[in-house]
């Protein structure tokens, strides 16, 4: 019954453990093109409102966050998201997030046009990071996430989850 | 059967994510599983990862700068240490550190930049920021230099890596998690590739 663990089984792949914190829908509008900068291309998707959903809090996302997204030369889009959430108890949880996205050419012309695109067509994957000061959300201050994106015509829908 | 090897299998994840490095046997009535591995069964959908290599550090000693404003700042140099992965492997160089800030909260925060060399010969740039935390028995047993079970306190970073180098490119374009592993002689991080 028993086994035994080497570190060559770290190797053959069985990951790092994660669990789903909340499903966060993000509502943008029309974003500003601000065209080549020094670093890449500039688009600056602003954040209007939204809800978050998970096991340990669920709330709205407040207006007048944005994602500062650049488009790299190597056609790798580099997100870099600032929203405020509001739980459904009235707490503020700043959360911020760099993530990458990418994909064939013609996945991404496809989301470009605000196609309806299975997400496993491209890698869309971001790291969120949180600021609470309410202590039934100080968890939020002292864990790392990852999220899965799924990009839609209206915003973004993210899976996050929690490291273990 | 069926049941047996998924717990057997579970046991195995179980193992590598509490830490188990080198022998370590585990029975599948005495690992805790619960809600640390979560299943589909659960509703859960665990993120796929895949280990992209191991960082092992050799660190020189602490300089403690002491309280600052936002925390107890010590950098850590980083004087050399390697890495291991199936598709990169090579030598860290001198050079980089560590930037921890310890938060009034307890947890340290890390900003890691070092510069990796590869056994091809291409550098890559590496930087993390991360979060570690535990009780305060843990953390005074690190703070003694003391090697501690790794599933006993909190120690994870998301690395980022830049290369110019062609064969190397696939780094430049991923998002990774790192499970860190606090050693007297520098910490150890297994980096996660998230698919």
């Amino acid at each position: 019954m028993g086994v035994v663990v080497t570190g060559d089984s770290e190797l053959r792949g069985q990951g790092m453990a994660s669990r789903l914190l909340m499903t966060l829908h993000v509502v943008v509008s029309p974003p500003h093109r601000l065209g080549g900068v020094p670093h890449g291309t500039r688009v600056i998707a602003p954040i209007v409102g939204g809800s978050f959903e998970g096991p340990r809090l669920r709330g709205r996302v407040l207006p007048g966050g944005s994602d500062w997204t650049l488009l790299r030369s190597d056609g790798v889009l580099e997100l870099d998201l600032r929203i405020t959430l509001e739980a459904d108890d009235g707490a503020l949880i700043y959360m911020n997030s760099f993530g990458l996205r990418h994909g064939p050419p013609e996945v991404l012309a496809a989301l470009a046009r605000g196609d309806s695109v299975d997400p496993a067509q491209y890698y869309f994957r971001t790291a969120p990071r949180f600021e609470a000061s309410a202590p039934q959300y100080a968890y939020l201050n002292r864990l790392l996430a990852i999220s899965s994106g799924d990009r839609r015509a209206s915003g973004p829908i993210y899976t996050v989850e929690e490291i273990l | 059967m069926d049941v047996l090897r998924r717990d057997v299998l579970k046991t195995v994840a179980a193992s590598i994510v509490a830490g188990a490095t080198s022998g370590v046997v585990a029975c599948a009535n005495e690992v805790s599983v619960g809600d640390r591995f979560p299943s589909a069964k659960a509703g859960h959908t665990a993120m796929n990862s895949r280990l992209l290599m191991t960082v092992r550090i050799a660190a020189a000693p602490s300089q403690k700068l002491g309280t600052v404003p936002h925390g107890n700042r010590t950098v850590v140099p980083v004087t050399g240490g390697h890495f291991e992965g199936l598709r990169l492997r090579g030598e860290i160089l001198s050079g980089g550190g560590d930037w921890l800030l310890l938060r009034s909260d307890n947890v340290l925060e890390l900003d890691l930049r070092i510069t990796l060399e590869t056994d091809d010969h291409a550098l890559i740039y590496m930087t993390f920021q991360g979060l570690r935390h535990g009780s305060p028995e843990v953390i005074a047993a690190l703070g003694r230099g003391e090697v501690v079970d790794r599933a006993s306190y909190y120690f994870r970073t998301l690395p980022r890596f830049e290369t110019s180098t062609e064969s190397y490119a696939f780094l430049n374009r991923m998002v990774t998690v790192g499970v860190g592993e606090a050693r007297p002689a520098g910490a150890i991080h297994r980096i996660y590739e998230i698919l």
